[in-house]
């Protein structure tokens, strides 16, 4: 589903971001992206999100060379992702059904789609009752959720999360996780960057591990530190 | 499509109406500057009309010298048929000039004029407007011949003002035009700030380029209409008011003979509409073009 081959980026100002990535995450897999701050988590993500080009290497995703993509092409790629990041960016005059269809709306989609997939999605993150509501009415997770829901209403193949519990609490943050998981298993491939070590740590999934640039870790149910033989994480 | 057009519809509208003080500042920019170059066009145009018609009227008054000999008179007409130059000629005796008189000066003019200090004349048509300077030239100086005249310079007087007129206007039209365009730029510029976010969104979303800036070129394109649409009706009323004058002015005015036909009017009312349309056009493309970065 998605492809990093020997992927290289810098900055204008000198900065490795990533420094000859090579990775593979299969269709429908859940990935921990971690690492501190400045590691290339954001980088990573912004390169699949073809918000930026490499300097070196090859990045697949769904069948398709998105480095050599064509940009008139760029908009067509990004139907098939989905994005979530830590501020929401909700548009604050549109109501929740709004922000989702909003979504459906800007890439053609028939009145007839919107108003039979938004009740939908708003369902599934739980959000039906709050439809005619503004994000300023809202949570921050319940924010989050709407978020989710306008990234997951066309059904993409890949859903990217940009530290999507950064600024919530630890419990809204399991919620959010939850849901996260939930449209998992409905076969969409998930690439979550996040510093939560205890949702990391109780979900063992795959964890993808970034030190300024370089590919440090890929383990299978995995935790968020690198564990030592006594069981602690370092 | 439908949901498309009706999406952009939406979206313009609701653009126009947030920066709505700045967008009524670009519409009546344009629609001064587009009055002003309608108003050239017209002056041009009417111009153009009036030179048609004195060209179609013009005369070489060959004035006879008061004391010319009824054979110098009868010399210089038979002289005046046979120049290949002149169409056509008539004699004009002194009594018929002096009752001509009596119409053209004011009466204090008038009544120190005497019938028999008056010249008499030759009136010839030249076959073409341009053949009066030969006449002129071949008559100046001949025996009984007081001086060989015709309208040119009057009218090359009058084609002048006009002409100055016409370029002053249009100078002050194209700099209010690059006003209206930048005013245009910078209502378009306003509502990319106010919509970044919105931007943002769609860009993540997978909205195409086109997509996004349709509504901005959209916003640009009726601000031009808009305004050149109130120019128009502008230029339509002078016209209109300027047609219900004349009807008291005597044909050979100048306000007359430059009236402009109903076709003449609705082509220069078309290219201000065209111009407005471009201005718009101009203004949302650069803006989109150096501020919206899709």
């Amino acid at each position: 589903m998605i492809k990093l081959d020997h992927v290289t980026k810098t900055y204008k100002n000198g900065t490795i971001a990533l420094d000859d990535v090579s990775l593979e995450i299969e269709k429908g897999e859940f990935v921990f992206l971690v690492g501190s701050s400045g590691s290339g988590k954001t980088t990573f993500l912004r390169l699949l999100l073809r918000e930026e080009l490499p300097d070196r290497g090859t990045i697949w995703e769904a069948g398709r060379d998105i480095v050599n993509l064509p940009k008139w092409r760029v908009p067509y790629l990004r139907r098939n992702l989905g994005c979530v990041f830590q501020d929401f960016r909700l548009l604050q005059n549109k109501t929740v059904f709004e922000n989702v269809a909003f979504a459906l709306e800007v890439i053609g989609r028939p009145k007839s789609v919107i108003e039979s997939q938004v009740p939908q999605v708003l369902d599934l993150v739980g959000l039906s009752h709050k439809r005619d509501n503004l994000p300023t009415e809202l949570s921050g997770g319940e924010q989050q959720r709407v978020a989710i829901a306008r990234a997951f209403v066309n059904r993409p193949l890949i859903l990217l999360a940009d530290e999507p519990t950064g600024n919530l609490d630890p419990k809204i943050s399991e919620g959010i996780m939850s849901l996260l998981d939930r449209i998992n298993k409905t076969g969409t491939t998930v690439v979550m960057a996040t510093h939560d070590k205890a949702l990391v740590d109780r979900m063992r999934l795959r964890v993808i591990e970034l030190d300024r640039g370089h590919l440090i870790r890929d383990q299978q149910r995995g935790v968020y530190g690198i564990e030592t033989d006594s069981g602690a994480q370092r | 499509m439908a949901s498309f057009s009706q999406y952009v519809v939406k979206e313009t509208t609701t653009n126009l109406w947030r920066n709505r003080v700045t967008t009524v500042a670009a519409i009546f920019t344009v629609m001064v500057s587009l009055f002003l170059v309608g108003g050239s066009l017209i002056l041009g145009q009417g111009a153009s009309n009036a030179e048609i018609k004195w060209q179609q009227g013009t005369l070489v008054t060959v004035w006879m010298a008061p004391n010319a000999t009824s054979q110098e008179i009868n010399a210089i007409r038979s002289q005046l048929d046979s120049f290949p130059y002149v169409h056509d000629c008539y004699y004009q005796t002194q009594l018929q000039d002096y009752e001509e008189a009596k119409h053209l000066l004011t009466a204090t003019e008038f009544s120190v004029l005497k019938p028999e200090a008056i010249p008499s004349s030759i009136r010839c048509i030249p076959n073409q407007p341009q053949d009066a300077q030969l006449v002129i030239k071949k008559f100046t100086g001949q025996p009984g011949v007081l001086i060989p005249t015709a309208p040119t310079q009057a009218l090359k007087n009058q084609q002048r003002t006009i002409a100055i007129a016409q370029w002053s206007v249009l100078i002050i039209a194209s700099v209010l035009l690059v006003s209206s365009a930048v005013l245009i730029l910078n209502t378009i510029r306003m509502a990319i700030f106010a919509r970044k976010r919105e931007v943002a969104v769609m860009k993540l979303v997978g909205a195409t380029n086109w997509f996004i800036r349709v509504p901005f070129i959209f916003e640009g394109l009726l601000q031009g209409l808009i305004g050149s649409l109130m120019a128009g009706g502008l230029l339509w009323a002078g016209e209109w008011f300027w047609h219900s004058k004349s009807v008291n002015w005597a044909p050979d005015t100048l306000g007359s003979q430059m009236l402009l036909t109903s076709w003449q009017l609705v082509w220069c009312e078309l290219v201000v509409i065209f111009l407005g349309m471009v201005i718009g056009s101009i203004g949302s493309a650069i803006a989109i073009r150096r501020f919206l970065d899709v």
